[in-house]
Order: structure tokens, then C-alpha cells, then sequence
């Protein structure tokens, strides 16, 4: 196939080019209850194709680019039609020039896990063992689940001479805990390992079925007002990707973001701690063959990186680093014992917590939190949290105890400071 | 207006999907085949830079395979099938329907399902539009998104960026099984606008959505709601917070349509039932809403984005009333669920792609229109909102929890807009309390489809929503 597509390339005279190939195994299992439901099984190929074209529009030299699926059920005569029209659509995308990365063929990189040597059956048995071991309660159960093994081979090719590939397996999911009494109350959680994880989604399931435990005993929303809130769980890493999106060169190119290297991105005065933040790789090569690697973000609150795809890199005259999907924190200064001190509102599940990278804005509806009052501690539901991440920068404080959640390692905790929340 | 064309792969492959039909259906007493072939193409055009292509989740050809052994249901989806591939695929079904008992651990066993019924339906169907997107071309629709963002920009100079955007799939779909024969090609388009006002380090945004069930026709709705959305995100450079609390609003049909979608919507797709997930199970033949309420949802419903002729599974696109004035009187439900329920299939069976499994999911819903002005509505309020500019929304089937999002509230005082504006907003409550204290509906409705909807986090489907103006008791925070 990747010889068709050459030959379309050639066809049309095109010399700039990139092919991502992909080609997918997966096995997906869906549970009702202690029932299986449903089996799935996929077995895809796809190729994804950009062609970039070089011209002069008003005196400037332009590249402009344009994207195209193509599948192995084409015939010669499609592919060269569909790679024309393509090229003929970016001869109207006009932006300014840049460089594609360049490389060599590399040796294929297969991502050595505990998943590498099983099959998608014998990793689903294994899974499938974790997500029920816990399921052992009458009053709080698993209601439904969802588990989706891959595995993925991708390989990428641009005119450029790169020529890199790789093997990735994944475990993604998804179920539900509930508890029928004294009210009934639902959690949903979601995962995503690239190992074995066993214990980890043994652990999250535990945690899932306590929570929901403590959601059902919780009645009333929160006396509106201000409030110390502290968030946990995945509400860290909506909170913390806020710095991810501003430090990104597609952010900060066209001046959405004023970020610049060497700047102290949580301003001068801080009284809480400072941010330190690295970006991790999670596969060998971004989707433009860009070998990734791991990279400090910010240092005691100074940004030491701008991350991003080639083009805007070219742009703003720094490295391409390919874009990041996980990134990692220290742990915090404070024990979970001392964050919770005092009058406070701690919310340990959203409905949806969400972060605008724009604005800094930052709320969610509150599916259970526990009210202290100083003396006595009130699990609540209902009313929201919002406030903006640019009054709270300066005072976040976090906890030593960590977390390992879908694309972030860190600590549990938050503390911030003079939140509204909207209650009753 | 014109009807979208078949597609010539489908009819090229049917034959071959005939054969391994009728081989399939030699070891298992249902076997069905959705075969799709889509086109869509993304144009975006802001100070990021233009974008033109197609998008990897709309575009693309493939197959789902479902088969019935006597006692549960499996799918194998492809991308490609061949002559030659017949045998591996016959083969790949069958170890998948032996996994069961490779996988489970001890405690755990197989769903046992009756066949799904299979009544002779033999149609081809296409929808209309009046200016085909692939026709117009690539340049023309660049060009005009071109001189659109940079009008917005050029607006005021407190605008960073005016990005415009626009985008349109044409598949076709073919659904065969041994009595079914069923074909369809569907055109949608979509197009966008979301301005940037800044001042200083602080950045509001406004976005705006604009659809149809047609073509490249949409794109003049675009461009007069441009100047619209590019004022409000310069006035909310002015906003304020606001002070949490209850207070009486008017919810504009975009905002109407996020609580019909989301807090209600969600509730009612029975798949949810089947899990013991939603409350609305308990609550049907009972009072819901206001008896000013009557909601539909349907493929059949209206004209729209996720409008089409059958749904993934084989079964004819209907128009469910939901809320029959405040009493909820039906769900929503895939095949499946359906059968579990002991109720017919909605034609609410929908997947992401072929890659993925048919889930409940709606399509187009809203509320039907009133008889009151907006003005009168307005006029009612002596200390509340005017909620406008929906950004987002999670829904609650469970426990009926509210978290919608909007991006702004304008004040009215003593039945007058004050001309104060508050941002960002966040409604939160009891669905039903809130839908209850519906006292006043406007007498027009209007839909969007700009977006799309998941399920939980995943499963992006096509859907619109909207209704009238809607007046109600909203907590704000």
C-alpha cells in the first residue's frame, strides 16, 4: 500500500509529503453488571496522508498542507485522484514556510511491557480478573464496564527521509461503581495503562466502590459562600493542564498565551509553592517522526520549555518537541492530615471539572465533597466550585501523598484559597 | 434542491457483502452487515494559521459484522474486506464468540439475548441540499473563510483572533441482513465562529455554531453571525462574577437546548435503563416537567445534522415524543435495550464509526415551541438573567444533576436588560425542579448541531438540540 501511495505522490508530482500508518488489533469486552454483554473484536489498517506544497503568494514564500484518509480498498486510480485533490487544497492553505523535520530510517522501537509478550485474550483475562477482584460487596458494586485492549503498530514516513516506527499496547476502560443505600448514587471512572497494571486498577477499583459509599450517606449541596477548596484526584491534572496548553507553541504563536522561556508563569509573588512540572513521552516518535523524550516544563515556576509540532516551532525559532499527551509533579509539602486543617471544602468528584486555557476560568458541579466546619467533617452533594486559575496560582499548595492517573503523575491534592461555590 | 448521490464503492462491494452474508448466516441464526463510506473535510482558517483536510473520525470506509450464536450478540468491525478475506473474517468471528470462556473469571457469565427481529425493509433514501461543499471547491470556501476571520478581526482592536471554521460529511451507509436491504446518503455541513477579545493578560471568548441537514448553504448564516459574536466577546471584557444563587431566568434556545440535551436527554436513553443507570426509569407515566413541556427526539424528528433513514442497526429513523405536556411518556433505546425493556427500538441505535459499538444515543431533540413573546418573557423578570452562549455540559442520568455551563448572563431588572453582563456562568440543580418551574415558552424553536455529543467521555456522534426561549428557577453560580 505505502508503494501505491508513492506512486500517487509520484503521479502528481509531489515531493513533500508525510504517511502515517496504522494498524490496529483490539479486543473489547462490555459488562453489565457481573455479565458479559457484549464481545468486540477490530482489525484495522489505516493511512493517514498529508502533502504539503510549496508557493509565493503576495511576495512571501508559503507551505501550505492538506490531510487525506486513505484505506487499502482504494484502487490505484482513487488514491491518485484523492492525493490530487489534496494537493490542490493546499495550494490555498496559505501559511508561511516552514521546514519539515528531517531524519533516517530507524530501527522499529517495540515498547517492552508486560503486555508485549501476551495476546489481546490473555491480557483481557488478566484485566478482566483485576476489574472484578474487588467487586465483593452487596451494597456497593460494579454496575457496568467497559475494557478495550490494543494493539497498535504505527509507522511514519515523510519525504524528508524519516522512517521510524513502533509497537504500542494499551489497556483503556471504563465502569461504573454504585450504591443502592441509603441513597442511590453512582461513580464513573475511567483508566488507561501501558503495562500490565494490575494492582493499579485493582486500587482504583477499591477506592471507586468507597467513594461511592460515601456519595450515597451525602444529602445536601454546600451553604453557598467562599471557601478553602481542596480537589482530588483527576481534578489536579484538569487544573494543571492549564499550564501544558499556555506553554504550547500552537498557544502562544498566534498570542493566545503570552508565555515566553525564563518567565515566572505563576507571577512574582507567590506565598504558596512553586510549580514543577516535566513533560514525559509516551511513545518513541511524535505523529510527525519527531523523536520525543522527556523535558522539564518548569522549574520553581519558571518555564524552561515551549513544546510543540514543527510548524509553529519554525515559527517561533525553537526546537520541535512534538506534542505531549502526560506530564509529571513532585510531590507536594503538605500531608493530606495537614492540607486538611480547619474550616474547608474538600471535593473528591466532579461531575465534569473543567479547565478554559484561554480564560484560566476553572468549575465543575460537585458529585461528592466532605464540609468541614473545623470540628466535624459532612459529605455533600450538589452546587458548583468556579473560580480562575490566575487569582489562585499564587497560594497552591499540594499534597506529599501522590497519584497516578490517565496522563499525569502527581500529587493527590490541592489546596486553593477563596473559591466561590454555589450552593444552597 | 439535489439529492446526495450512492457511492459507488458500496455498490461496487455489496455483492461480496451478499456472499459473506449468506456464508455467515449458514453458522448463526441473525448476522447483519453495516457497511459506510464517508467523506468530510475540515476547513479552518485563524491567526494559528489555515487548515484544510479530512478528518480522520468523519471520513473513511469500513464494516461492522454482527452475528447472534443462539444466546448473545458480537461484532467484528473492518476497514477492508476482500474476496480473499472472507475465510480469515469467518474465522476471526468465530474465535471471538469462543472468547467467553477463555476470559471470564469464575463468577462471571455470558448475557442471554433473544434474536433481534428482522422484518422485510428493503429502501434508498438520500437527503437534500442546495450547494454541494465538494463542488463549490476548496479554493471558494477557503477564500471566504479567509476574508470572514479576517472581517472579525479587523472588527475592533480589542479582537486577538476570529476563528472561522467549517466542516461537512457526505457518507452513505448500506445495512444487509437476511431480510433487510437498506441504503441511505445523507449530506450534513456545520460551520463556526469563536472570537478572542483580549485586554491585557485577561482573554474572553465567544463561539457560535450555525448547521444543517444540506450543504454549503450554511456558510451565509455564518457570515451574518459574525458580527454578533465578535461584539459579545469584546462586552465580556466587562464582565463581572456572579453572586451564587437562585434566581429567574430566560435560557435562549441554545441554552434550552444544552438542558434539554444534557440534564434531560442523557436520562433517557435506555441503554441506561438496562444498567440501572438513570432515575428517569422510575418517573415514566409521571410528571417531569411543566405542562408547558412537550420534547422530541428523532432521526424522523426534524431536519437537522443527525437527521438519516435508519440507525446502526438497521431499524427506520422515528420521532419520539419524550415529555408529552410535563409526563413523561417515552425513552430512547438501540435494539438491544429495547428488547431487554420489552419496548420497540426508537431507531437510537448509533455508533462513532465502524470502529465502534451501537450505544443509545440521541439525535435531534428539543422542545416544542410555546406561545409566548420573548419580549413578554423578558418583561415577567423583576431580578434575574437572560442565559445565553452555551459552552458545555455533563450529564447526570442517575441522581438528575445538573452541570450545564454558559458563557454569559445578561441582568434584567424590573423587566429590562440593564446592559450588565456576567461570565463565566455555571447552572446547577435537580433536573426535574428546574423543568418543573418552566412558566413561560417562546412561541419559535431553533436548533444547532454544531457540536458533538459523547457518551461519558467517548463515542462522538453528530446530535442537535434547541427549543424555544424558555423561562425558569435556575441555582447560578
Amino acid at each position: 500500500m505505502i508503494e501505491q501511495i508513492l506512486k500517487a505522490f509520484n503521479h502528481n508530482n509531489i515531493t513533500k509529503y508525510r504517511i502515517n500508518e496504522v494498524e490496529a488489533e483490539q479486543l473489547e469486552l462490555f459488562f453489565i453488571r457481573r455479565k458479559l454483554d457484549m464481545r468486540r473484536g477490530k482489525k484495522v489498517h489505516k493511512y493517514n496522508v498529508t502533502v504539503y506544497r510549496e508557493f509565493e503568494k503576495e511576495g512571501k514564500k508559503n507551505l501550505g498542507s492538506s490531510e487525506v484518509e486513505l484505506s487499502e480498498s482504494m484502487t490505484q486510480d482513487e488514491l491518485n485522484q484523492k492525493v490530487k485533490d489534496a494537493y490542490f487544497s493546499a495550494s490555498f492553505v496559505s501559511n508561511p514556510y516552514y521546514e519539515l523535520p528531517s531524519g533516517t530510517k530507524e530501527e522499529f522501537v517495540t515498547l517492552e511491557s508486560g503486555l508485549s509478550s501476551l495476546t489481546l485474550e490473555e491480557i483481557a483475562k488478566k484485566m478482566t480478573e483485576a476489574l472484578f477482584a474487588e467487586d465483593t460487596q452487596k451494597d456497593v458494586f460494579l454496575n457496568s464496564a467497559e475494557l478495550f485492549i490494543n494493539k497498535e503498530t504505527c509507522h511514519i514516513i515523510n519525504s524528508e527521509g524519516i522512517d521510524v516506527g513502533y509497537k504500542v499496547n494499551r489497556i483503556n476502560g471504563e465502569f461504573v461503581a454504585q450504591c443502592k443505600e441509603p441513597q442511590d448514587v453512582e461513580t464513573y471512572q475511567d483508566f488507561s495503562y501501558d503495562d500490565l497494571d494490575i494492582d493499579a486498577l485493582r486500587t482504583k477499583v477499591a477506592e471507586t466502590l468507597d467513594l461511592t459509599k460515601a456519595r450515597a450517606q451525602a444529602v445536601k449541596a454546600p451553604v453557598a459562600g467562599t471557601y478553602s477548596v481542596l480537589l482530588s484526584g483527576d481534578s489536579v491534572k484538569e487544573l494543571i493542564s492549564y499550564y501544558i496548553s499556555r506553554s504550547g507553541a500552537g498557544m502562544i504563536y498566534p498570542k493566545y498565551s503570552n508565555y515566553q522561556t525564563g518567565m515566572m508563569i505563576q507571577g512574582e509573588q507567590i506565598t504558596g509553592e512553586k510549580l514543577n512540572l516535566t513533560l514525559k513521552a509516551r511513545e518513541p516518535y511524535s505523529f510527525e517522526g519527531i523523536s520525543m523524550k522527556d523535558r522539564v516544563l518548569l522549574e520553581d515556576s519558571v518555564l524552561k520549555t515551549i513544546h510543540g509540532a514543527c510548524r509553529f516551532s519554525y515559527y517561533l525559532n525553537i526546537e520541535p518537541t512534538g506534542n505531549y499527551g502526560r506530564y509529571q509533579m513532585p510531590a507536594g509539602s503538605k500531608l493530606m492530615e495537614e492540607l486538611k486543617q480547619g474550616k474547608y471544602l474538600h471535593v473528591v468528584n466532579f461531575s465534569d471539572f473543567q479547565m478554559d486555557s484561554f480564560t484560566g476560568h476553572f468549575g465543575g458541579e460537585i458529585r461528592l465533597a466532605f464540609l468541614s466546619d473545623g470540628t466535624t467533617i459532612t459529605p455533600v452533594t450538589g452546587g458548583s466550585i468556579s473560580g480562575n486559575i490566575l487569582e489562585a496560582q499564587k497560594e497552591l499548595v499540594f499534597s506529599k501523598e501522590l497519584q497516578k492517573e490517565k496522563g499525569f503523575e502527581g500529587p493527590y491534592a490541592v489546596l486553593l484559597k477563596d473559591i466561590k461555590v454555589a450552593g444552597c | 434542491m439535489m439529492k446526495v448521490k450512492s457511492s459507488n464503492y458500496l455498490k461496487q462491494i455489496k455483492p461480496l457483502l451478499c456472499t459473506l452474508l449468506d456464508r455467515l448466516l449458514q453458522e448463526y441464526f441473525y448476522v447483519s452487515i453495516l457497511a459506510s463510506d464517508s467523506v468530510s473535510k475540515q476547513y479552518g482558517v485563524s491567526k494559528q494559521g489555515i487548515y484544510a483536510g479530512e478528518s480522520g473520525r468523519l471520513a473513511g470506509r469500513g464494516f461492522v459484522i454482527k452475528v447472534y450464536d443462539g444466546s448473545s450478540y458480537s461484532e467484528f468491525s473492518y476497514n477492508d474486506i476482500t474476496e480473499e478475506k472472507i475465510e480469515e473474517i469467518i474465522e476471526d468471528i468465530r474465535h471471538l464468540l469462543s472468547l467467553s470462556s477463555n476470559v471470564l473469571p469464575e463468577g462471571l457469565e455470558l448475557s442471554n439475548y433473544n434474536p433481534l427481529p428482522d422484518e422485510p425493509l428493503t429502501f434508498c433514501e438520500s437527503t437534500e441540499y442546495e450547494i454541494d461543499p465538494e463542488q463549490l471547491g476548496d479554493e471558494t470556501i477557503i477564500n471566504r473563510l479567509v476574508a470572514l476571520s479576517k472581517q472579525g478581526k479587523e472588527a475592533n482592536e480589542k479582537i486577538l483572533d476570529c476563528n472561522v471554521f467549517c466542516n461537512y460529511q457526505r457518507y452513505s451507509k448500506l445495512f444487509l441482513s437476511k431480510n433487510r436491504d437498506m441504503e441511505q446518503n445523507v449530506l450534513w455541513m456545520t460551520a463556526g465562529v469563536s472570537a478572542l477579545a483580549v485586554r491585557g493578560e485577561e482573554i474572553k471568548d465567544c463561539y457560535q455554531s450555525y448547521s444543517n441537514l444540506g450543504g454549503a448553504e450554511i456558510l451565509d448564516k455564518l457570515e451574518q453571525g459574525i458580527p454578533v459574536v465578535v461584539n459579545t466577546a469584546v462586552e465580556l471584557l466587562e464582565s463581572e462574577s456572579i453572586k451564587p444563587g437562585e434566581y429567574e431566568c430566560i435560557c435562549t434556545p441554545n441554552v434550552t437546548g444544552m438542558i434539554v440535551h444534557e440534564a434531560f436527554g442523557h436520562g433517557v436513553e435506555m441503554d441506561m435503563f438496562v444498567k440501572k443507570r438513570a432515575q428517569a426509569e422510575q418517573f415514566i407515566g409521571k410528571q417531569v416537567a411543566s405542562p408547558l413541556i412537550t420534547m422530541h427526539d428523532g432521526a424522523a424528528a426534524t431536519k437537522e445534522v443527525a437527521s438519516y433513514f435508519f440507525d446502526d442497526e438497521g431499524v427506520p429513523a422515528k420521532d419520539t415524543v419524550i415529555i408529552d405536556h410535563g409526563i413523561l411518556v417515552a425513552g430512547l433505546s438501540d435494539s438491544q435495550s429495547a428488547m431487554v425493556l420489552g419496548t420497540k427500538p426508537t431507531g437510537n441505535g448509533r455508533r462513532e464509526s465502524y470502529e465502534r459499538k451501537a450505544y443509545t444515543r440521541m439525535t435531534n431533540t428539543f422542545f416544542e415551541a410555546g406561545k409566548d413573546s420573548v419580549e413578554d418573557m423578558i418583561a415577567s423578570i423583576k431580578d434575574g438573567f437572560l442565559l445565553d452562549n452555551a459552552t458545555s455540559g455533563m450529564e447526570d442520568p442517575k441522581n438528575w444533576g445538573i452541570q450545564c455551563m454558559v458563557n454569559f448572563a445578561r441582568e434584567i431588572k424590573d423587566g429590562k436588560l440593564t446592559g450588565k453582563i456576567f461570565s463565566p456562568i455555571v447552572l446547577t440543580g435537580y433536573v426535574p425542579d428546574l423543568l418543573k418551574s418552566i412558566s413561560m415558552v417562546s412561541d419559535k424553536i431553533e436548533l444547532d448541531g454544531g457540536g458533538m455529543c459523547g457518551k461519558g467521555y467517548k463515542e462522538w456522534v453528530k446530535v442537535s438540540d434547541g427549543g424555544p426561549y424558555i423561562k425558569a428557577r435556575i441555582r447560578l453560580g
